[in-house]
């Protein structure tokens, strides 16, 4: 084979290790406009007029709390492995994630008067890692899942007839809507989560 | 020009092992909140039995003291993405299309408010 040939199917042969470099880029919600969130004081109609339906909603003990969210998740990893060729037997990856977002959340009174206005802002490091793995790929060394899943309306109906453990913590499960809210990628090992079994 | 048999196979190979790809994903409860349908309802006289008769069934049920709100959500997914050679790149946008609607403890309509993103106004 001459010189060219092989140099050609040396790059092929790098291109095809190299193929697992991607890039993801996540936009969750739209981002909240700014200078329309109402004063303490407002009215609900008031807030719902400026900010639309909240993504999020939970009752109080005295009243009830609504949230609105934006996230922007941005996952690059870089890698190869050798699995295209039929020898998976070894792999390395590099990857990190940058997370972006705001939430606002407004708390009001039964008397629908708004009571507090939280708001919070970040561009974060969100994590990431590297990792040489022989023979099997166990460790995924970007985890966006619990930043990406659906809103927890949709299991709304679902949060209610679950396994044991999670109906026992029923009263505390923050997706009916009675027990609280929570951010997205909030740990569930402490809290009013963690007498729940997966 | 002359081209080498190695250059023809980096070329096809390239053009074989590259790619596009578009997704989309709905989950969620039916798109009735369109402004011609809640232009009905009416704050202090409409019932939490018209809004369910004009929406159906809402995502979410939400006890107050006394009161209750109804929540509907649909969640629009569309992705996008480039699969080359030495670079993948995914896009996913999410909009969530909403309403809420509270009611006082007589079951009428106090306060409610919607968003639609025009892709689902349809």
């Amino acid at each position: 084979m001459r010189a060219s040939g092989v140099k050609a199917l040396g790059i092929l042969l790098g291109c095809w290790l190299l193929s697992a470099c991607s890039q993801w880029h996540y936009d969750l919600g739209v981002p909240l406009e700014h200078g329309t969130v109402p004063a303490e004081g407002s009215r609900l109609t008031e807030a719902l007029e400026a900010l639309g339906p909240p993504l999020r909603m939970s009752a109080t003990d005295n009243g009830f709390v609504l949230a609105w969210e934006h996230w922007h998740i941005r996952e690059n990893s870089v890698g190869f492995r050798l699995g295209a060729l039929g020898a998976d037997f070894m792999s390395a990856d590099w990857g990190e994630m940058r997370i972006k977002g705001e939430f606002l959340l407004l708390t009001f009174d039964e008397h629908h008067l708004l009571t507090s206005v939280t708001r919070s802002k970040w561009d974060n490091y969100g994590g990431g890692g590297k990792a040489i793995q022989p023979f099997f790929g166990f460790v995924s060394v970007v985890d966006v899942d619990d930043l990406t899943e659906m809103m927890p309306q949709h299991r709304w109906g679902s949060s209610l007839f679950q396994r044991l453990p999670g109906t026992l913590n029923a009263n505390s499960n923050l997706d009916t809507g009675q027990s609280g809210l929570q951010q997205r990628g909030s740990p569930k090992a402490a809290g009013q989560q963690a007498l729940e079994m997966d | 020009m002359k081209l080498s048999a190695g250059s023809i196979a980096l070329v096809l190979c390239a053009v074989i092992l590259s790619g596009c790809a578009q997704f989309e994903s709905k989950r969620g409860v039916e798109v009735n909140w369109q402004s011609a349908v809640t232009g009905k309802l009416v704050n202090g006289q409409s019932t939490r039995r018209d809004v369910l008769a004009m929406l159906g069934p809402p995502s979410q049920v939400i006890a107050l003291d006394g009161e209750s709100a109804l929540y509907y959500l649909f969640e629009h997914s569309e992705g996008d993405g480039l699969v080359l050679i030495l670079y993948n790149r995914m896009r996913i946008d999410t909009r969530y299309d909403r309403a809420i609607f509270f009611f006082d403890e007589n079951d009428v309509l106090t306060e409610f408010a919607t968003r639609l993103y025009p892709a689902d106004e349809g």
